[in-house]
């Protein structure tokens, strides 16, 4: 048996010896261990990477998938700047709990126009993958101002001072630009009009409301989401994000075998 | 320290200064009502007073002494200094996290305080605050002293240790503001992540000019280290932090990538600033200060070569075990496992070749608590390695991810590891870099050594228990085969170990002020002494210091 | 490597070079480090060559087994759900009665209850059921649409005022906002509401406040105030409130209006669910109001 070993370990044993004498000689050289260690260390990162470029089922079509609303990608900036996913996860892997609790488990194509993902790294908050219309707007509303007076346990801030602060809708254009310059297929007519229907999309039955329809879609939620009517605010636009998560697509439902009970 | 400057240097210095303070005052011009223009004026104020600070000096009388008899080691101890600071900043910050999620309304009823912009004010202040600066300082006095050369130039020092530290302030102060771009250890916005593209370059350059005038035949492998942090971190940083800004006047930005290509380069960044800012770094500095405390030999160069190059060549690969079960492909997943457990094998050889150096040495381990740090710190090493190698297996993972079993890894490695062989490393230049005869207080060494044992151990177990215990708990079935608990009920059991790990890291942190303390007092109360042999050949005649080995 | 000097402690031959009094001894590299490069290699190796692994230009290796993670979670929920079918059918078949007499069935209501409650109701009715501001209570026996099972399966179903196209909507109308009532007559009418359920105020002002109600109010909440379980329109005879009982509450309420947002379900839960979710919240009342 140890001789077995002993002779299965000859190459690697070879191997590290012409190692070790190259690196003798190459550790005399700064530049030589520089381009050994950029060598040594690239191999990986682009054998990982590059194919998820090229290779097709890596991202599921999903003829359905929407865009987010100027609206709807404030409150995401919102959502980023507070740093909700520090606690929330939006990704629902493929173990069975999670399907079960969760819903459908998350594929690529959900946050294919999500610049960054967030698909988070803890869980100190329930997944929010497929919160979207799971509660009213006016919970939301309540729960974020303190969380603790609908959810006694929470550890959750208290975000209150979103319903004082007035959204800056001038630079949605300009966010959208940039979004469309990194690959999100936003219309001139979308960033040209992005800060009127971020205003239209909270303020139903109105001119502006019409374009919201027009430009996203019939199926779009147009609703004043934090109650305070008049009133552009930052939980406007955050209410109006947390209530889309899961529905941009109905792919995952349709193509998933659901838990039943 | 200026009249170790010549009136040419002050000149530069003062340029350079300048042209930041210029630039701030343009940010903070062009970026009004945008959190950008507060960091101008930041940047304005930082670049500000160093231009004055540099120019109020600058009449000053030369330095006259012959500079290549000593190394330049001015940047180094401020940069011990800074790193000091950091340290219980962040984790001053990290315990009022911590204690957030035990009592939630510990806070201040604004914005700024919440949980989400203050969390990143910790894992940067001690990753980069303390742990950057304690690299970039102990690098400058590692890399002279095993070169037998000084430093090439004496502004290119200061330009990368107080640059990267107005990147720190620029990061901290963002997340504050809400600037911040989500990617988990690389949140600073896009101008900032440019700044550091800048200072970085003249860190690589700094450390390649000193290597090019070294007077050993042979490059240290604490150098190999030190170079591949740099090298790869660069190269991380560029990729991961790719990005468009909505506009050159103000901070948001949206990452270049998206979905899925998006995560696996987040993480490819993350994990790799685990391996190559965590761990690579903190190498070389083990490689340095521990035989130097021990005065043993390295045990083996051979194990050496082995575990670096494994180190650099298959931790590239394993960042995809942060994504286990994800919409990331399944194959990514496999390689990502895979790697992660033949990494273990380099890992634990670098942790058994500095443990092996003790051999002959472990009375000393048990008299100075500072070589303790070193040892505890390498014991830690092999503990979060094994362990992560052990959570990089998919089903493992699916248990552990999104608790707080990763956070118990996390501060094993980070407190354990990363924190304990720098304050180990401190304890053992502070007295050679000022001179001085000794510590202030060994006793406060030892008082140090044991709140942060303590600490450790308490935090690391708690979130072992909170993290096992939710991961269980979150797949728990009930006889019917159904969920047996609410995502509440797994909430309300980790308030215990919530307690238990602030008071962990409360612990820890009185450590660390008291080790912030007992440098201060060292420089300013103790008695100075010549060192024997503590100066470089002349770099200029080239001559080795030994007779050339083969 | 001609300068090679001896660890006097373990004789071991030095590499020959010295870095400000730092030496490496050229030990060779343990058997056991060899010994774990091979175990782990080829258990890679074997990895490989059983699951997808190496990445082709458009295409991956999908390794011997096929196996791909969300095949397999598939599978297991197929198999969880074939499982659970023992029970679940007849939970979503059966009417209430049969399955509260049946014990078997009992079984897998009662273990599943407590968490899908806890996940989905919790965050508005409160972990206890027992409502809040806003909320109403369901364990209190006061129901707006009804108590009976089928009832509440079908607000389970539909929500209320939700986005489902067949919601039930309920709608107490804002007096003040949108003029009908003067700020006096709402406060008026708060104090006759109030003495529905025995709290005193002054005769004249309840004799006014029933004429208010009788011509604005009795229409949906009934001439007695017992409430109309069709529209959704609360008793208001009873001490249970949902918005609360109080002067301001109330006020409140006839001033501004309420139109309560109950999800609904019927995309998130299965029938099972919704019908296990049925028996707890009727299960709870009962058991509250003995
Ligand atoms: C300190 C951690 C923490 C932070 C930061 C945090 N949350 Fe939470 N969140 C929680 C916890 C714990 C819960 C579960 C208890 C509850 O519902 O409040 C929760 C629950 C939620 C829920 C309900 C999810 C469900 O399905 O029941 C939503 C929605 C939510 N959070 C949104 C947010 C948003 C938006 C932000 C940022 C503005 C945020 N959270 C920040 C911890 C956090
Ligand atoms: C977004 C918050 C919210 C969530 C989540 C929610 N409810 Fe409700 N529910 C309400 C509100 C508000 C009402 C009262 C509607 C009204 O005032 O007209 C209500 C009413 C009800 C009623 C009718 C009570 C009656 O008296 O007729 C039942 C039954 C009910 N909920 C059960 C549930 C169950 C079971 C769940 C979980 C599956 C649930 N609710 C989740 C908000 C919610
Ligand atoms: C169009 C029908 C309608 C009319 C008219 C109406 N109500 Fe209501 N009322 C409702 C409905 C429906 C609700 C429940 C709303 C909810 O919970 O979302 C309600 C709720 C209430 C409540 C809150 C009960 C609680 O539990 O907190 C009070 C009090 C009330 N109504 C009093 C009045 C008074 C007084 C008037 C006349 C001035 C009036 N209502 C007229 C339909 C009506
Ligand atoms: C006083 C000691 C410390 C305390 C009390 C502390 C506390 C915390 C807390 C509460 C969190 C957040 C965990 C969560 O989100 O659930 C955290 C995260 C983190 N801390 Fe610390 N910490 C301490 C020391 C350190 C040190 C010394 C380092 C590094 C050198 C460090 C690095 C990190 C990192 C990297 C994270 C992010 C972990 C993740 O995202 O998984 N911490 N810490
Ligand atoms: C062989 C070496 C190591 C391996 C294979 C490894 C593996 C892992 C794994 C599997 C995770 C969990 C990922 C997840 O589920 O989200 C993780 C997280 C982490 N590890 Fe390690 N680890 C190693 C060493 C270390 C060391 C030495 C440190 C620190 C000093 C460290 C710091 C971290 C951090 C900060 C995270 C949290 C990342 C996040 O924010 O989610 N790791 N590691
Ligand atoms: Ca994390
Ligand atoms: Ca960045
Ligand atoms: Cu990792």
């Amino acid at each position: 048996m140890m001789k077995f070993i002993r002779t299965l370990l000859k190459p690697f044993a070879a191997f590290f010896e012409a190692h070790a004498k190259t690196h003798y000689r190459l550790e005399r050289h700064s530049m030589g261990l520089t381009v050994g260690i950029i060598i040594a260390a690239g191999v990986g990162g682009f054998i990982e990477i590059a194919p998820l470029f090229t290779i097709d089922d890596t991202v599921e079509a999903a003829p359905d998938m929407r865009l987010y609303t100027p609206l709807e990608q404030a409150g995401r900036d919102i959502y980023i700047r507070e740093g909700c996913y520090a606690c929330h996860s939006q990704m629902i892997r493929t173990l069975r709990d999670e399907v079960e609790r969760y819903g459908p488990y998350s594929l690529a194509v959900e946050s294919q126009y999500d610049h960054p993902m967030l698909w988070g790294s803890k869980r100190t908050g329930p997944d929010l993958a497929r919160l979207g219309e799971k509660y009213s707007d006016d919970w939301h509303v309540r729960h974020l101002v303190n969380p603790r007076d609908l959810v006694p346990e929470s550890v959750m801030p208290q975000y209150a001072f979103l319903l004082e602060a007035g959204l800056d809708t001038d630079s949605l254009p300009d966010r959208l630009a940039a979004l469309r310059a990194v690959g999100v297929p936003y219309t001139d007519e979308m960033i040209a009009n992005a800060d009127s229907d971020a205003l239209g999309q909270a303020m139903p039955d109105t001119e502006r409301s019409d374009g919201v329809f027009e430009r996203y879609g019939d199926e779009t939620a147009v609703r004043n989401f934090d109650d305070r009517p008049g009133r552009l605010t930052e939980m406007d636009a955050l209410v109006a994000y947390l209530q889309i998560l899961g529905q941009l697509t109905d792919l995952p439902e349709q193509t998933q075998i659901l838990p039943e009970e | 320290m200026m009249s170790n400057l010549t009136r040419a240097e002050r000149a530069n210095a003062m340029v350079i200064a300048g042209t930041g303070a210029f630039i701030g005052l343009v940010m903070a011009a062009a970026g009004r009502g945008d959190p950008m223009g507060a960091h101008g004026w930041i940047v304005l104020a930082f670049c500000g007073a160093l231009f004055f600070v540099v120019g109020s000096a600058y009449e000053d009388p030369e330095p006259t002494q012959d500079r290549t008899a000593s190394y330049y080691d001015d940047p180094t101890k401020v940069g011990i200094l800074i790193a000091l600071f950091w340290a219980v900043v962040g984790m001053g910050m990290g315990v009022w996290v911590a204690s957030q999620l035990a009592w939630p309304d510990l806070r201040f009823d604004a914005a700024w305080s919440s949980f989400g912009r203050i969390r990143p004010v910790h894992t940067s202040g001690v990753i980069f605050g303390f742990g950057g600066n304690a690299l970039i300082a102990t690098s400058f006095h590692i890399m002279q002293r095993t070169c037998r050369a000084r430093m090439p130039d004496q502004v290119t020092p200061w330009f990368v240790l107080l640059g990267f530290n107005l990147f720190c302030i620029v990061a901290s102060s963002g997340y504050l503001m809400g600037v911040t771009q989500s990617k988990e250890y690389a949140e600073p916005e896009w101008y900032a992540d440019l700044w550091l593209v800048v200072v970085w370059v003249v860190y690589f350059v700094l450390y390649i000019r000193t290597l090019a005038r070294r007077n050993e035949p042979h490059i240290y492998v604490a150098n190999w280290y030190y170079l591949a942090f740099i090298l790869v971190v660069a190269v991380l940083h560029i990729v991961n932090n790719l990005a468009v800004p909505a506009s050159l006047t103000g901070a948001k930005s949206y990452s270049a990538f998206a979905g899925v290509q998006d995560a696996m380069t987040q993480w490819w960044y993350g994990h790799n600033a685990v391996a190559f800012f965590l761990t690579s770094g903190f190498l070389g500095m083990l490689y340095y200060f521990l035989p130097k405390r021990a005065e043993r030999p390295i045990y083996s160069y051979r194990l050496s070569i082995l575990s670096f190059w494994g180190i650099t060549f298959f931790y590239i690969w394993a960042g995809s075990h942060h994504l286990h079960y994800t919409a990331l492909p399944h194959w990514v997943q496999t390689l990502g496992m895979t790697f992660s457990v033949m990494l273990l094998v380099p890992s634990w050889a670098s942790a058994g070749n500095a443990l092996m150096t003790l051999n002959g040495a472990w009375h000393k381990v048990r008299d100075d608590a500072t070589l303790r740090f070193m040892m505890v710190a390498a014991v830690f090493y092999g503990l979060s390695t094994f362990e992560g190698s052990f959570m990089a297996i998919r089903p493992v993972n699916g248990l552990s991810h999104y608790t707080d079993w990763t956070v118990g890894h996390v501060h094993a490695g980070a407190m354990g590891w990363v924190a304990l062989i720098s304050f180990g490393s401190i304890y053992a230049l502070a007295p050679v870099l000022w001179r001085r005869e000794t510590i202030y207080s060994w006793k406060a060494v030892e008082w140090h050594f044991w709140l942060a044992l303590a600490g450790t151990v308490i935090y690391v177990f708690a979130m072992w228990n909170s993290g096992i215990t939710q991961g269980l708990m979150w797949r728990t079935y009930t006889e019917s085969g159904t969920l047996a608990y609410s995502f509440t009920d797994t909430l309300v059991a980790m308030h215990p170990y919530y307690v238990a790990r602030t008071f962990g890291g409360l612990l820890f942190l009185i450590g660390a002020c008291i080790g912030a303390w007992n440098v201060v007092m060292t420089i300013r109360r103790m008695p100075s002494e010549t060192p024997e042999r503590d100066y470089p050949t002349s770099s200029e005649s080239r001559e080795p210091a030994l007779p050339a080995a083969e | 490597m001609s300068v090679k000097d001896r660890d006097p402690l373990t004789g071991h031959q030095t590499t020959g070079h010295e870095w400000n009094g730092i030496t490496e001894l050229n030990t060779r590299v343990p058997r056991a480090v060899w010994f774990f490069v091979i175990v782990t290699h080829v258990w890679a190796l074997v990895v490989w060559v059983l699951m997808p692994a190496w990445p082709l230009v458009t295409t991956y290796t999908k390794g011997l087994l096929g196996t791909d993670q969300r095949e397999e979670v598939q599978e297991s929920i197929a198999v969880a759900n074939a499982i659970r079918d023992d029970w679940s059918s007849l939970i979503a078949d059966l009417p209430v009665d049969e399955i509260r007499a049946d014990p078997a069935l009992m079984a897998p209501v009662n273990d599943t209850a407590h968490a899908l409650f806890g996940d989905n109701c919790a965050g508005c009715h409160g972990s206890d059921a027992a409502g809040g501001p806003g909320f109403p209570s369901l364990v209190d026996d006061a129901w707006l649409w009804g108590g009976d099972a089928d009832t509440i399966m079908e607000t389970l179903r539909v929500g209320i005022n939700a986005t489902h196209p067949e919601t039930r909507y309920a709608q107490m109308l804002a007096f003040g906002e949108q003029g009908i009532l003067p700020r006096d007559d709402i406060r008026t009418v708060v104090d006759y509401v109030q003495s529905l359920s025995g709290t005193g105020a002054p005769a004249d002002r309840i004799a006014a406040g029933a004429e208010i109600y009788a011509t604005n109010c009795a229409s949906c909440h009934g001439e007695d105030g017992t409430g109309m379980a069709e529209i959704g329109a609360p008793n208001l005879r009873d001490d249970f409130w949902i918005y609360g009982g109080g002067d301001e509450a109330m006020f409140e309420t006839i001033w501004g209006g309420r139109q309560g947002w109950m999800p609904a379900w019927e995309d998130r839960l299965t029938v099972a669910d919704r019908k296990i979710l049925t028996i707890y919240l009727q299960d709870r009342a009962k058991e509250t109001a003995q």
